[in-house]
Formats: C-alpha cells, structure tokens, sequence
C-alpha cells in the first residue's frame, strides 16, 4: 500500500459535508479534521457518474474520496449532488430534432434536459462514442459534452436520426 | 440597430438584449465589447449578454429577462474556471463572497478568460486601450473559427474549405481524372466502335430466324443483310454460313477492341488513384500534431490503404464499364425503336419498377455502408494499436484479451456485415426476376402478334428483340448496382476528403528567414490549451538569449515538453506570442524554420532503414564523412563500426536490432547533422542506464556548445551544463535563475535536487553494501 493510499479519507455517513460558496464544500471527518474549499469532482466522470467521487483541495491536492454516493448522509449527498451538477454540465438528449450532414460535419438539433440547443459535430467517427449499454457521448466542435442514456430508448424519429452512427 | 453592427461580439446580440444596449448608449456610457453567452446561471440554456463599458460590466439573461450591472471596482480576483462542459466567471464582491456572475460552455470560454484578464487588469491600472486592443484580437481569433462548422480557418476571415461548395467531391476526385483526358477520349472512341459491333448479332439472328430458315416470312427489313441474300440466290446452306461468318467477324472485331478499351481503361482509372494516394500521403504529412493526437494512426492508415483501394474499384468500374453500358443503352433504345417502337415501349414497362427499387435500395444501404465503416475502422484501429505494443501485451499476458478485443470487434463487423448482405445480395436477384419478366411480356405480346400475323411482326423480329431487351437489361441492372459501389465509395471518399482537407500546418503569408538564425527564444505571455478543457500553459513569459544552456524541470505534466512543442510549432493554437532572434516563428517558413532547430526526444524513432539513412535523414544531402563525423560527436561511431553490417546496418521495424540508449545516440547524431542554431533535449537521457548516460552526456556536451539549448531533465545530473534553471509547474513558470540562486531561494528546485541526492546517496549506499 502506497503512502498516499495509507492517508486516504474514504468519506463515510459519520463524515459531514456542507455547503462552503458555490461548488465548493467543507468536510468534517468524524474524529473532528476539517477541511475547507473542497471540489467534488468525479474520478469517472464517464462510466460512473455517482461513485468514487474525489475531494479535491484548492492546490488540487486530494483529501478524501468518496466511494459511492449512497454511502454517505442524506443532507451530504444533497450538497455534493449540487456541486457536482454545477461542475459537470452533460446535457441529457432527450430528442434528436434534425441532423444534417456537410462533407462530415454534422449539424445537430436536439432537445435536452438543460433545454434545446444546435450543435456541431466535427468528426462523426471521433466524437460518437457509442456503448455497448445503450449510452451514447456526444462531443460538439467546442468541446461540449452529451449524453444519450439509452439511445434504445428514444422515440423512432431520434432513433432514425442516430442510426448511421450506431 | 446600426449602432450594434459596430459594437464588437462573438455573434448577433439577443433581441431582448437590444433595448438595453439602447438605453445605456443613450446614458453615454461607451459599451466596448459584448460577450453573447448560450447558458443561465442555473445551466439551462438560454441567450444572454454580458456587455463590458469603460468602467462596469452588464450581465442580461433573456430567460430571466433581467440585466445586472456590476462597476470593475467592486470585483476582486475576478476569475474565469472552467469546469465540465461549462465554465463561470466570479469575482469577489464587496460582502466578501465570490459570487458567480456568467456562465457559459466552451463555445465562448477563450472569450471569458480574456474578459476576467480585462476586468483585473482595468481595475490594476491598466491602459484601456491596450486593453481592448488584447480583447480585439481575442474577438478576431474567436472569428477565426467557421462559423458554420466550427473548423478553424486558415487565417481569420478565410473560407472555410468544409463549407464551399457543394460539387466539391465530385470536382475533387476529377481533378485525378483530368491529367488522363487524352487516353480517355481514345478509350470513348473505342467504347463506341465496340458497343456498335455489339448491336449487330441479334439483327443477323432476326434475319436468319426470318429468312434463312424456311418457315420464315422471307424478307427482312434490314437492306443490307437483304442485299446479301439476293448475291447469294436461294442457297440457305450458303447464307447460313455466310451469316455465321459475319457473326464471327463481328464478334472478333468487338472483343478484339473490347481487351485493347479495357486496358487502356484500367491504365486511366489506376493513374488516377495512384496519384490520389500520393496526394493523400502527402497531405497526410503535412497535417499538424493537432490532427494526429484526436485521429488514430490506424485509421489514417486505413484511409490512405483501404479507402484509396475501394474509390479504386470504383473509379474502374465508372471508367471502365460505365462508358461501354451508357452507349450501348442508347444504342439498343434506337435500334430497338427503329425496329419496332410499340413493342420497345411494353419491353421497357420493368424499367420503371428497376429504377424505383434501386433507389429505395440506396436509400435504406447507406446508413449501414457508414455503420460498416465505422466497425471495420474500429478493427482496424484494434489491429494497429494492439500489433506494435506486442511487447506490452505480451510482457502482461494479455494476448487472449487482446485477442477476445479483437473478436469482439471483428464480430461486430461480421454482425453488421451479414445484416448489410441480405440486403446487398437480395438487391441484384431481385433486379434479374425484374428483367426475366420483361422478356416474358415480349414473348407474349411479340409471340401473338405473330401468330395472329399482323404486319410488321415476324419471328426474326421477336427473337432479335428478345436479344436486344436482354442486352438492354444488362446496362439497366449495371446502373442499378452501381448505386452499390458508388455508396461505399462516397463513404470512402468522405473519408479521404477529411485528410485531403484538413488544414495543413499553418504557414505565413510573409516567409520571413534569415539564413542562420542566433537563437534568442523569448515566450510572451504564451498560453495553450489542448482540448481547451484544461489550460497546459498559462501566461508563459520567458526570454532565453543566444548561446544559453536552459534547464527545464518540472513534475510530469507540468506543461514542459508541450513548452518545447510550440517553439517546435507542432501547435499552432496558442495565445501570445513567441519571437525567435525578434520574429513571431508564426511569421517563419515552416520548414526552414524547423531546419534550425535539432530535437532529441526521449524515445527516439527509428526507420526502417540503414543507420547510415537514419542518420542521414536530418540532412539528405550530407557526405559520407559528414555523417561519421556527426556519428563520432554522438559518440555512436565506435558501436556502429561493432555492427557486422556497420552503416549499412538495417534497423527493424521501430529500431529493433540497436539499444535504446544507442538509438538515443543515433538520434543525437542525427541532431548533430543539421547542425542546428537552437538544441532541445526532451529526457534525452531518461530510459538510459548510467553508463550510457554518460556517453550521451558526453556527447550533448560536444554537440552544444555555443548553441542555445534547452533540456528537459527529470535527472538533474544532466542539467550540470545548464547555467539557467526554468521550474514549471501547472503550466506556470515558478522559478527562473541560476542553478546557484534557485538553490539559495530553497523553493521547489532545491526540494526536487534534495530528493534526487537522497535518493542517489541511497544508491551509493546500497552499491557499497553490495561490495
């Protein structure tokens, strides 16, 4: 076990996580350390959006880690789920409008839970990820991300629009 | 708004912005810029505006409906963090509290980090119109970016090349086929004389059914097989053979021409994509860094390879047998009509049934030949990833996963394959009933009109029209597959033009380039971004003079090999500006540029080549003694001579055959050879054991000398030469000095030079235990 592995803080439901500005949080460990101006940022940002969730101080140095949100108490779920849904901006596309394509780059007209929004694809084999679970990450020529949670799932129109690229 | 035409902004304000854009110009304030942002503070998305006058920034949000007005002075430690996906400007504000006051995603995030430098800067002091003039060129790069597509334009304000024009496939790929004219126009010349020749046989078939063989109705519409018959008298023998020797002639003629067309044709369509390929090649070594980090090499691979192979097949078919069907349908359609226009009209009813299937048929295939694609690409990848880290695998035992990997995604490829196959196989046999059953309609018709002897029919008619239909059918269900071949060639072809058109590396319009460059390097305020996610350098401001042996340390991901990539110009998007003996190296020619400087990495590569052209790959033109004389400054000559081949040596693939660190050494050799004005040293000496170290040293010191260097080292032993130490950290530089000053300053320098000597006294230690 390496050094940093040793000092490791896993958060547990004894731990207590409150608001300190914005994103970021203070943790009270129950054999009372306290560290303030703390980033929750997931380390699986990708594949698992509500485990091992990472607390980071302002140098970017790590101090604890949540293992999995359920973990901990109701009230500290509440704070890092609003701070970790004000970091991580993935819309969810609910409905893919219209797709039209110009020598590869695509154009992209979708409805999301943040509301409808038009964007480009540069690269349509680069930027479509598609998983073997259904998901579906998007990324637009500005960098932005999107996700489809289950593209079997979407009604026959979007379906239709997205089947090129699956 | 025509005062709004003028106000500098990213993109057109929100109508609900425009009021009070109004208002405050009516106030008298001078609105400088306006940033259009895409999301609420909430992180919907929205339309909003944040509007930046001489001494207060207005924030609007159409969704709330609201403006803000914040003066600069009640902002401290304004700041632009970018998050996921989305990014906030924040300030400090008099409560105390940072209050987050824009939020947007990255479409506008070079923008706001400008604007947080704008506002901390008006409030340090600072001249305002130097100010805007930094936010006016932010704005221009910021324009530099198609606004349709996204792609970065050559230069601001060019044409976006994706977004053109709309013939531009087609126009692209007969540039290949231009430079051939001549032999082609040749190849249509012949094309006619054989689809003539091949028009002939089923008029002598309807003329020997008709005339020659009894039961016939005795005369023939054709004047001249008619005159032949009346030379010839009433000798059926005689004129059979006659008219099987004018088959023969015929069909010796049209074949004979047919293999010298189909030649000449093959030479045409092979020309041309061989030329393409080149092109593609070429442009593929003229992409820049950029391109390579976001595409695998295995599917550039692929594109030049396998994508150039398919547009091949399809650029002969077009070629080839394209000509030849075209003609011969024109051909048939007018004979067939001369000889009987009612009966072509019934022969061409499956026409219209051919021509609609096909095109339902290339609609419903073409989302799957891009499906296929995709996986075979996905294979493709898996092969040229997986092959030559075969150490990797092997050393982890990992040959059955990367095997099943494999499997897996060749079995997808099989999946989506078979599905494509029953579409693609149940096409062409579908058409083929379509023209069995034309031929059926003839012989009912045809077959009763001559029973019921109306005029104008006769069995010889019917039998040659038999003939002509079938032949007719032939280029039909030709232009119905070709929808086939001409789908995955379009596919291939999209992906050919996405090299073919990249950008390449940015060069100036003005090639400035003095013939011996001094090496003063200065950075100023250089910052990069690679995905723009994370900035990887941050206000960069460094000035290195001629002659000067520049140490660069810094923890892994620091920011300091890709400090060394933007003076190389393998990135081009940076912000600042870096000047090299006074000139922006943006303004220099590439190449000649890139000539002066000598770059040793840490894993050097090697081609499959001999020693001596490895070597020599630096400077072709270099004399066989020059090439021994950079061999011994790199301290490689005595290993080379122990080769049994010597510089004739050939090295494997990726260098197989020497050791790393006599790689390192060739490499230096070859740095040597350019006999640079600037060195860099990227870990040169990282993946070598002491001994080697040494010879390498050895050599680095020969090879330095009144040359500015700069050396990347994780071991500080190598930096003994360096009379300048740059720590870096987080893409900032943290400490710039002497060795003797940063020692003194005890800061992170002296803390990495504390570590490294306990850690070499701990080897000491242990190696005298040992003894």
């Amino acid at each position: 076990m390496s050094d940093s592995e040793s000092k490791r803080i896993y958060v547990t439901g004894d731990d207590e996580i409150t608001v300190y500005e914005n994103n970021l949080v203070n943790l009270k460990t129950k054999d009372g350390q306290f560290f303030e101006k703390l980033e929750p940022r997931r380390l699986f940002p990708v594949s698992k959006a509500s485990e091992y969730i990472t607390l980071l101080d302002t140098d970017g140095k790590e101090i604890a880690v949540i293992r999995n949100l359920k973990d901990i108490s109701k009230e500290s779920y509440e704070v890092i789920a609003y701070s970790l849904n004000d970091y991580y901006l993935v819309p969810h596309i609910t409905k893919i409008i219209s797709t039209t394509e110009k020598y590869g780059t695509l154009h992209w007209c979708v409805d999301t839970d943040r509301g409808i929004k038009y964007f480009d694809i540069r690269n349509r084999n680069h930027d479509i990820k598609v998983y073997s679970d259904g998901r579906v990450r998007i990324r637009d020529s500005d960098d932005n991300r999107y996700v489809i949670t289950d593209y079997r799932k979407l009604d026959c129109h979007s379906k239709k629009q997205l089947m090129p690229d699956l | 708004m025509d005062t709004n035409q003028f106000i500098l902004k990213n993109k057109p304000l929100p109508k609900a912005a425009e009021p009070i854009i109004e208002k405050m110009t009516e106030n008298g304030q001078h609105i400088l810029f306006v940033i259009v942002g895409d999301l609420s503070l909430k992180g919907k998305y929205s339309e909003t505006a944040l509007i930046f006058t001489e001494t207060d920034v207005t924030t609007f949000d159409v969704s709330v409906g609201e403006a803000k007005t914040i003066p600069y002075s009640d902002m401290k430690e304004v700041q632009s963090k970018r998050m996921y996906g989305n990014a906030t400007l924040s300030a400090i504000m008099p409560n105390g509290k940072r209050e987050i006051f824009f939020r947007y995603t990255y479409a506008v995030a070079a923008l706001c980090d400008a604007a947080a430098l704008f506002i901390s800067h008006i409030n340090e002091g600072a001249e305002l119109n130097e100010e805007i003039a930094v936010m006016t060129v932010t704005f221009e790069r910021a324009l530099s970016v198609c606004p349709k597509c996204g792609r970065t334009l050559l230069h601001p304000g060019a044409e976006c090349i994706m977004c053109r024009s709309k013939m531009k496939i087609i126009k692209q790929l007969s540039k290949y086929v231009k430079p051939q004219m001549k032999l082609i126009i040749v190849c249509i010349i012949l094309s006619l004389i054989t689809t003539a020749m091949s028009l002939i046989p089923p008029t002598i078939t309807g003329f020997i059914v008709d005339v020659v063989f009894p039961g016939g109705n005795g005369t023939s519409n054709v004047t001249v097989l008619n005159k032949i018959a009346e030379y010839l008298g009433s000798d059926s023998g005689k004129l059979l053979l006659t008219m099987i020797s004018l088959l023969l002639a015929t069909y010796i003629f049209q074949y004979g021409i047919g293999i010298i067309r189909a030649y000449l044709m093959r030479t045409v369509g092979d020309k041309a994509v061989a030329a393409l390929r080149t092109d593609i090649y070429l442009k593929a070594q003229y992409l820049p860094m950029k391109f390579y980090d976001k595409t695998s090499t295995g599917s550039v691979i692929n594109r030049i390879a396998g994508d150039s192979a398919t547009l091949q097949q399809f650029v002969l078919r077009i070629t080839q047998e394209a000509v030849v069907h075209a003609f011969q349908l024109v051909g048939i359609i007018f004979i067939m009509l001369a000889l009987n226009p009612s009966l072509t009209l019934y022969s061409l009813i499956p026409v219209i049934f051919i021509v609609i299937a096909t095109r339902i048929f290339s609609l419903k295939i073409r989302p799957y030949y891009r499906r296929i694609w995709r996986r075979w690409s996905s294979v493709f990848a898996t092969l040229a990833d997986t092959i030559p880290c075969i150490k990797v695998v092997k050393s982890f035992t990992g040959e059955e996963r990367s095997a099943d990997k494999f499997k897996t995604k060749n079995d997808d490829w099989l999946q989506m394959d078979l599905k494509i196959g029953k579409l693609a196989t149940a096409f062409p046999q579908i058409i083929s009933f379509m023209v069995t059953c034309g031929s059926l309609i003839i012989w009912a018709i045809g077959g009763s009109k001559v029973i019921a002897g109306e005029s104008g029919y006769s069995a010889g008619l019917v039998v040659s029209f038999i003939s002509y239909a079938a032949m007719f059918y032939n280029p039909v269900t030709f232009f119905a597959n070709l929808s086939d071949s001409f789908q995955g060639a379009l596919a291939s072809t999209e992906k050919i033009l996405d090299i073919l058109e990249a950008e390449p590396e940015t060069q100036a319009e003005s090639h400035v380039m003095p013939d011996k460059l001094d090496g003063k390097i200065e950075f100023l305020h250089v910052g990069f971004s690679f995905d723009r996610t994370k900035k990887v350098l941050d206000d960069i401001t460094l000035t290195i003079n001629p002659g000067e042996v520049v140490g660069i340390v810094g923890t892994t991901g620091s920011g300091k090999s890709t400090l060394v990539n933007l003076l190389m110009r393998f990135y081009d998007g940076y912000s600042g500006e870096i000047l090299v003996d006074g000139h922006n190296i943006k303004n220099f020619d590439l190449s000649g540029y890139r000539a002066q400087i000598g770059y040793v990495q840490q894993e050097p590569m090697m081609f499959s080549d001999t020693i001596f052209n490895n070597i020599a790959y630096s400077n072709p033109g270099a004399s066989v003694e020059d090439v021994i004389h950079a061999a011994d400054v790199a301290n490689a000559h005595g290993f080379i001579a122990r080769q049994p081949d010597a510089y004739d040596t050939m090295l494997g693939e990726r260098g197989v055959g020497v050791s790393g660190g006599e790689k390192q050494r060739l490499s230096i050799a070859r740095a040597v050879l350019k006999s640079p004005s600037i060195l860099i040293f990227d870990e040169a000496t990282a993946a070598v054991d002491s001994e080697t170290e040494h010879l390498i040293q050895e050599a680095i010191d020969r090879l330095i000398a009144g040359k500015t260097t700069l050396m990347i080292a994780h071991r500080l032993s190598t930096l003994r030469r360096a009379n300048r130490i740059i720590v870096v950290d987080n893409g900032k530089i943290i400490e710039n000095g002497s060795p003797d000053e940063l020692m003194a300053l005890k800061g992170k320098y002296y803390k990495l030079v504390q570590i490294q000597s306990m850690t070499a006294d701990a080897e000491k230690m242990r190696e005298e235990e040992r003894l």
